[in-house]
């Protein structure tokens, strides 16, 4: 089989998920990969759940822009709750890329439904093996002096275990799509959220950072 | 992506008027042009309605200028009466009409199959498979509408409008504008009979030669070989090529571009030697019919087993998919064939809410609270609903609409329902855009047969849903154009209402005590709930102000999240409620609902 990488990106409307998917749709052209992107815009999808799929041909060209529960190769969760709605989407031993960010949904804060915590989720990932990160993306994207990149946070974390896109390509494809201000500082949260995970292997046993909940500002 | 790759087919073409109503999966096409449009001089601008858009695309098509019309399913519908006489007068210079269709559906009313609709108007319609597809044919819708001087249907679906890929672009051409309009009355008046039953004769010889030129743009193919054959289009055809590549069957792909009129001789011709036939596509099996009608018409075919829909080998709804797709063609190749299965994870629902600060959170608090003032119960008081973001309303906690039909029918259907002997009041809420859209001459229906009724219209200046488009109150279009702005108090005091009153809908007692004063007036009666978008807003001219909850003042009571459902409230592990501050846009209508008045604006220093 000719290898294509399939990555699904799970977030709440207005975190950025689209504009991560476009992004790494953009970095793996410039790559000269054959890429297709499949998400579902329009509708007032603030704070609805969004899935992004993003297909990448490494050696063969991609036609369908979606894929099957179990298909995934990784998943990229922005918010905790939306990770586990779709953590069915990752394929046995695949790779999940996760943001401690919780946004809780209307369902879960009048009471008529229960909240989604890590623990569970972390669980729900291993009982098919996955190799996971878990890494506080809305911090370190303030520290890049850009609250709203927590998504590159993530695709440099997710660069840093699985190398897909090369660095010139990412940075050329934020600036692409970004432009800016806002596309250097989204760079600069990508090299954070990559020298992170490079260093700390940050996974469920470094996974302190009880913070998050509290510090959604 | 497919609409971005639609839009550099535009500008390759050389069109000169490109129009439409915003819709889901269509809205970047026109979005796309005028982001890049100033620098190619051409008119890329919304219009009022769809079928308006398609009338300026058709004024300017007779003329000789390239042009364009786009629009969602629905909004086809709307535009209908237009396009069918369209195909009789035919066109001077290409014209071609993107209709984008939704199977899923993911945002829209229903799964409608506008492939039907081609018969209907007895317009050519192609459809492309991918974002490369998506520019070349509209490129060649254009080439296609010229050779026939018939407009021509582009359709295409959600995972092609919004499927992001590499597309090698083309030259640039010189917009065409209109180089004159002659007078020719039997071709434009459809006053004259016999005129009509001539230029129906004509179409008719126009579409003949749709195959043949279809050809010539080499808009179908066939792929592969064996007996074992693939009839598809569109995005099935994306899911079919990887289908067979992973069950590693050898195959016939026959991939068609031209939907209409039906490729009966490419298909014939494609069709020999194959002994099974498969047709996968979405929606309704509109090209297994035509398949079937050729297999039945044809001697030397008849042989063949047609298997699709009728077989119940896809389903008839919803999208379909890389797993629904292999399974078929595996049933179809008798393989064998066990689909991963793998559970959905029982996740809290999260239905798209109203945002943080969305004024229409206070216009339907106001009216759901000016219903008990007014001295009835909720479920006494139908509150009709229309298209827009407002439509959001209907999720928890605000259960405020009872319906939602299609453009404009908040109002027509309200009417309707007083006029069958509904005693109570009723009320009936559109958005601006929707108002000017199609709300207008239901307005003039309800004050002409006077009929009692509340009309709320919640103005926010925008069309929202779609992601911000101009309405016909704006002093500017997007591409900078200026333009009259058309005022809708004007316009709905000259149709005569009884009573109008202007609220502002964060005031939230303000518009409960307007909803309950004019709920006991007789008479039609309109309440403009005004306030820009929230997002837009902010996006423009920052947030005013947030609000925090002091964590001692609160007892987590939950009033709050109960009465608004604003996203940006959320309960602590402490059973208290919090403020994501960053979402928090700063209507204040949370602070109404506390008792406690827990909930105060962040002090400037602190933030
Ligand atoms: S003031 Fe209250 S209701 Fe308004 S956006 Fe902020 S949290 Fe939501
Ligand atoms: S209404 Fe006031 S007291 Fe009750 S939970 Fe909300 S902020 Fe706390």
């Amino acid at each position: 089989m000719t290898k294509v990488v399939n990555i699904l990106v799970a977030s709440v409307g207005g975190q950025g998920g689209l504009t991560l998917s476009r992004v790494i749709a953009a970095a793996a052209v410039m790559a000269g990969y054959s890429v297709r992107t499949g998400e579902t815009l329009g509708m007032a999808q603030r704070f609805g759940s969004v899935k992004s799929y993003v297909r990448i041909g490494v050696d063969t060209p991609v036609y369908s822009p979606v894929f099957e529960p179990g298909e995934a190769d990784i998943l990229v969760g922005m918010e905790v709750a939306e990770a586990y709605r779709n953590h069915h989407y990752l394929r046995p031993m695949g790779l999940a890329v996760l943001s401690t960010e919780e946004k809780p949904p209307i369902s879960v804060s009048l009471g008529k439904a229960e909240p989604v915590t890590m623990k569970k989720l972390i669980e729900a990932l291993e009982s098919h093996g996955a190799e996971i990160i878990i890494i506080n993306a809305p911090r370190l994207a303030r520290e890049a002096g850009n609250p709203r990149a927590a998504n590159m946070v993530l695709l440099g974390a997710m660069n840093a275990a699985k190398r897909i896109l090369p660095d010139n390509a990412v940075e050329e494809a934020i600036r692409a799509i970004l432009r800016g201000k806002r596309a250097e500082t989204s760079i600069k949260a990508y090299y954070l959220g990559k020298e992170y995970t490079g260093k700390h292997k940050p996974s469920k046993e470094h996974w302190e950072d009880k913070a998050h909940a509290s510090e959604q500002t | 992506m497919g609409n971005e790759a639609i839009a550099r087919g535009v500008v390759e073409a050389g069109a000169s008027v490109v129009t439409g109503y915003p819709g889901t999966p269509s809205s970047e096409v026109i979005e796309t042009l005028q982001r890049l449009g100033q620098g190619l001089g051409i008119y890329v601008e919304w219009a009022v309605n769809e079928r308006v858009a398609f009338e300026i695309a058709y004024g300017a098509a007779i003329a000789g200028a390239r042009s364009m019309a786009t629009m969602k399913a629905p909004g086809l519908n709307v535009a209908a009466d237009p396009i069918v006489s369209a195909a009789y007068g035919g066109v001077d210079a290409g014209l071609v009409v993107l209709v984008a269709d939704d199977p899923g559906p993911h945002t829209t009313q229903t799964e409608q199959d506008s492939r039907w609709f081609a018969h209907v108007a007895k317009l050519p319609m192609i459809t492309p498979s991918s974002p490369q597809e998506a520019k070349d044919f509209t490129v060649k819708g254009f080439l296609l509408s010229e050779a026939l001087s018939l407009p021509v249907f582009l359709r295409t679906t959600t995972r092609v409008n919004h499927a992001v890929g590499e597309v090698v672009t083309g030259e640039h051409s010189e917009p065409r504008w209109a180089r004159g309009f002659r007078k020719q009355v039997e071709r434009f008046v459809r006053a004259g009979m016999s005129w009509n039953l001539e230029r129906h004769r004509w179409l008719n010889k126009q579409l003949a030669r749709a195959e043949l030129v279809a050809e010539e743009l080499g808009l179908n193919r066939v792929e592969g070989s064996g007996e074992l054959c693939v009839v598809t289009e569109g995005s099935a055809y994306n899911y079919v090529v990887e289908a067979l590549g992973e069950l590693g069957l050898g195959a016939r792909v026959i991939k068609l571009g031209l939907l209409h009129p039906f490729p009966r001789s490419f298909v014939s011709r494609a069709l020999t030697g194959c002994e099974r036939v498969v047709v996968v596509e979405e929606l309704d099996p509109y090209v297994e019919t035509m398949v079937k009608k050729l297999v039945a018409e044809e001697e030397r075919l008849r042989h063949l087993i047609v298997l699709g829909k009728d077989e119940g080998l896809l389903p008839l709804e919803g999208e379909l998919g890389p797993g629904l797709v292999r399974a078929a063609l595996a049933k179809a190749a008798g393989l064998e064939y066990e689909p991963v299965r793998r559970e959905s994870p029982r996740a809290p629902p999260r239905p798209p809410p109203l945002c943080p600060g969305c004024p229409h959170r206070g216009t339907y608090l106001g009216i759901l609270i000016g219903i008990s003032r007014a001295g009835y119960r909720r479920d006494e008081v139908p509150v009709f609903g229309d298209i827009g973001c407002y439509a959001l309303s209907v999720g928890e906690p605000l259960r405020a609409i009872w319906t939602e039909h299609s453009m404009g029918a908040s109002i027509s259907m309200a009417v309707g329902l007083k006029l069958a002997g509904f005693r109570n009041p009723v009320v009936a809420t559109i958005g601006d855009s929707t108002f000017f859209h199609a709300g207008v001459q239901p307005l003039i229906e309800a004050v002409h047969k006077r009929v009692d009724i509340l009309v709320v219209v919640l103005d926010n200046q925008v069309v929202a849903m779609t992601g911000h488009q101009a309405t016909p109150a704006w002093p500017r279009t997007e591409t900078g154009r200026e333009t009259k702005p058309v005022r809708l108090e004007e316009v709905i005091r000259s149709i005569g209402v009884d009573n109008l009153v202007i609220v502002d809908p964060e005031n939230v007692d303000e518009v409960a005590d307007a909803v309950a004063k004019l709920l006991r007036t007789p008479g039609v009666n309109v309440v403009i709930a005004r306030r820009p978008c929230a997002l837009l807003d902010a996006r423009l001219h920052g947030v005013r102000r947030r609000y925090r909850v002091v964590e001692e003042k609160c007892t987590g009571c939950n009033a709050c999240i109960a009465a608004t459902g604003c996203p940006a409230l959320y309960r602590t592990p402490g059973g208290k409620v919090a403020i994501m501050e960053a979402d928090c846009l700063g209507c204040g209508i949370c602070t109404r609902f506390c008792p406690y008045n827990a909930i105060v604006p962040v002090e400037e220093e602190t933030r």
